[in-house]
């Protein structure tokens, strides 16, 4: 699309007698139809700037080649695309609106069809103050929006180009009011959110400057486009991992409700950025947790995860999760004794997930299960008397290394009474005994042999239990059986202190000269 | 083989016994960095442009409807659609307009500052009087100032503003005022940028306070409603307004003014 100036000359009688009301709906289409289709080129696009090892060179080496001939063409037509668009800004004559929605729409075109937009080109020509200018309050909407369109793709870029728009920010803000229209309050989120895609700087500027209340008050309808849009942008505001952003959120009024709400009924793709804001509420706020467990958020985390399939929706839901019970054990008792063994109690949608075939679910629903299992004795019994057992005890033999670290941790929890004070936590015989005969051995002393030193560690403290806690003195025969010994004695001369004298410890007590192994 | 020892060595200060406890990971932790991949690629979106034949489709598609009604604010000279449309285009256009200058603002807020600090003598009288006036633009900051720089350089030194910052100062005229404006014959207004790009409409300019471009810009006015506006610009505190003649520009300008009549 290298010039189309003869069909846009055709067009243009067009546009204009259809008028700014259908400039806004083809917009609004745009808009839509073009976030179904960002992933692509925005993930070919981070993916050619990380370029940290070879395959990812080879990718960039190749779509270098392949836009070389293009590019320069490209930035030539941005360069003289902002030229245009300053004398059409210039221009005060007849006709003048018309002349820089022209100049605007074609410099939006140049920056928002290609993999590579000239975005570098763009700016040195002066794209940004003059982007500025054509924010003025009181322009036509369609200036607005084609202006704000320049601005986000010009933010979607590397960070010294997202950096570039700083000049524009507080206009950009001011047009998410309540008066401006639906798309253009968009498009202005839509920049935004990209500016604080960026980094801790930019998002620190934006909450000085006032990005976060008219942002949040753009969540508030039932339904839109630009809800979603807005939920986004506000996601990447407050996500820290500093939390005065997310302190601030908490305090506008009604937003934890319309979260609520929205969680509750909302479209996917929307859950899903709400579930995002979830996320970062639930970990950085204290009081943003304690509210939302208030208001059931619970219940409501656990319908979608019983609902949903898209994995785009569990993570973040299944994290929202992770961080309540994290916090607030009782909440998750109530609810567990209230559904038991249901589909939609929290162990049946655990479970679901942990028979995912995603590893994300599998191993951030185990992590979850050992906090709800570190919890008291009823928890425990809880998670104990469910179908999880034997899936738990299948994914420490089969899965991958993360995933069984965290199923160690379940399982771990599982056997032990949270302690009270200095005392030797207490075994709870029942469940050892029935985990280990389930065996799960041999996948702790897996553990004890890996590189990773938590693992290691993991799995010398479970030995410890089984050898302790087993009835009748069989845990030193169970131990020896699957080679514990030999996995603990290649500690005797390891580096890490602890593991030596932990494992040292247990073959001393455990095996020594009385044991009867003489060699 | 180690010698059995008769003291336990396992003991409470030995070995760290397993204690289940709660664990908690902040949003960057690595612990959730592979959950993170997908979302970290959406951390900045592209807003892609249609294909030349989803324009076409769209195109067809608006010509088709072709009822249209137009709006019911006098002067107004939009054509809507539907309801919706309508509700959209009323509240972007005609419930944070200034009723004495027209110009639009995006938020109930700006709109209500705006009045105040440019066609509110009271205002005027309580900043000469030496009150703190001037509210700071960021919503929820509360604090005031008792001139247009002081807050300016608060919104630069507290919120980070760009120091080209002018949210006040340069303003575009809605089309309607505009055409009020041409058809009138009202000379123009230019902004002496210092540092930025080529002016734009802007309606007001970085004075040198001259009473006499002040009274013969008025001379030159119609006795409209316009007219009040004005002149309170040139009672802005520090910063009188002048009108200049259109005249004395017009070798400024790119263009030479267009004719009386409605632009479009």
């Amino acid at each position: 699309m290298a010039d189309d100036g003869s069909a846009s000359n055709r067009r243009d009688p067009i546009k204009s007698s259809v008028g700014n009301v259908a400039g806004q709906r083809r917009r609004q289409q745009a808009v839509t139809v073009a976030k179904e289709r960002r992933e692509l080129l925005v993930r070919a696009k981070r993916l050619c700037r990380v370029g940290t090892n070879g395959d990812v060179e080879d990718a960039l080496v190749e779509n270098e080649m392949m836009v070389d001939e293009e590019q320069p063409i490209l930035e030539a037509q941005a360069s003289k695309s902002v030229e245009e668009l300053k004398s059409a800004v210039q221009y005060q004559g007849k006709g003048a609106m018309q002349k820089r929605v022209t100049a605007l729409r074609e410099l939006r075109r140049l920056l928002s069809k290609s993999e590579f937009p000239p975005v570098e080109a763009a700016l040195r020509a002066g794209a940004i103050p003059l982007l500025v200018q054509c924010l003025s309050f009181g322009s036509p909407d369609e200036q607005l929006l084609e202006s704000a369109w320049c601005l986000t793709n010009i933010a979607a870029g590397k960070p010294e180009e997202t950096k570039a728009l700083l000049p524009a920010l507080p206009l950009l803000i001011a047009h998410l009011g309540e008066k401006s229209s639906a798309p253009v309050a968009e498009q202005c989120a839509w920049a935004i959110g990209n500016v604080a895609g960026e980094g801790e700087d930019l998002r620190n500027v934006l909450l000085s400057q006032g990005a976060l209340p008219p942002l949040a008050r753009m969540i508030f309808p039932d339904k839109g486009s630009t809800v979603r849009t807005a939920a986004w942008a506000l996601s990447n505001l407050i996500k820290g991992p500093e939390s005065k952003a997310a302190a601030q959120l908490v305090k506008i009024d009604g937003i934890l409700d319309a979260i609520l709400r929205h969680l509750k009924k909302t479209d996917e793709e929307t859950a899903t950025e709400i579930a995002w804001i979830i996320v970062y509420l639930s970990a950085l706020s204290d009081i943003a947790t304690s509210m939302l467990l208030k208001g059931g958020i619970l219940q409501l985390l656990i319908d979608r995860l019983a609902t949903s399939s898209s994995l785009q929706l569990l993570i973040p839901v299944l994290r929202s999760l992770g961080n309540f019970v994290a916090v607030d054990p009782k909440a998750v008792l109530t609810i567990l004794i209230r559904e038991q063994n249901t589909e939609e109690s929290i162990i049946g949608v655990l479970a679901k997930c942990l028979r995912s075939e995603h590893r994300v679910l599998k191993k951030e629903a185990a992590w979850v299960l050992s906090n709800i299992a570190a919890g008291s004795i009823e928890h425990k019994r809880m998670i104990h008397s469910t179908e999880v057992m034997p899936l738990l005890l299948r994914i420490l033999s089969t899965s991958p290394f993360d995933i069984r670290k965290e199923v160690a941790y379940v399982l771990g929890n599982l056997c032990v009474e949270s302690a009270e004070g200095d005392r030797k936590p207490g075994i709870i015989q029942e469940h050892l005994v029935s985990i280990v005969s389930g065996g799960c051995l041999r996948g702790f002393i897996e553990l004890v042999r890996s590189p990773d030193i938590e693992a290691a560690r993991l799995g010398l403290q479970f030995i410890e239990l089984v050898l302790r806690g087993m009835p009748n003195g069989e845990g030193p025969k169970l131990v020896e059986g699957e080679d514990g010994i030999d996995a603990m004695e290649r500690f005797q001369f390891h580096e890490n202190e602890e593991l030596r004298v932990m494992a040292n410890s247990l073959v001393d007590k455990y095996f020594g000269e009385d044991y009867g192994i003489d060699e | 083989m180690a010698m059995g020892m008769a003291v336990d060595t396992v003991g409470e200060l030995g070995f760290p016994f397993w204690n289940p406890i709660r664990r908690r990971f902040s949003p960057d932790s690595p612990f959730f960095a592979s959950g993170n991949v997908e979302r970290e690629l959406l951390a900045k979106q592209v807003a892609l442009d249609l294909t030349e034949d989803e324009i076409n489709h769209l195109q067809k598609f608006v010509e088709t409807e072709s009822r249209r009604t137009s709006c019911p604010i006098v002067g107004c000279p939009e054509r809507l659609k539907s309801l919706d449309h309508f509700e959209d285009h009323y509240n972007a256009r005609h419930t944070a307009s200034c009723s004495v200058c027209s110009r639009v603002y995006p938020t109930s807020r700006l709109l209500s500052i705006h009045i105040s600090e440019a066609h509110d003598s009271f205002f005027q009288a309580k900043v000469a009087r030496g009150y703190d006036m001037y509210e700071c633009l960021v919503e929820g900051c509360g604090l005031k100032f008792k001139s247009y720089k002081a807050r300016h350089r608060h919104l630069i030194d507290k919120h980070k503003f760009p120091s080209t910052f002018e949210f006040f100062k340069k303003t575009q005229l809605s089309k309607k005022r505009r055409e009020k404006l041409q058809r009138q014959h009202v000379p123009r207004l230019k902004h002496e940028d210092d540092k930025e790009a080529a002016s734009s409409d802007a309606m007001e300019v970085e004075d040198k306070s001259s009473v006499d471009g002040l009274v013969s810009a008025l001379s030159t006015l119609t006795t409209s409603d316009t007219t009040p506006s004005n002149v309170s610009f040139g009672r802005r505190h520090g910063r009188g307004l002048t009108f200049v003649p259109r005249s004395v520009h017009k070798e400024k300008r790119t263009e030479s003014s267009s004719a009386p009549g409605p632009t479009n």
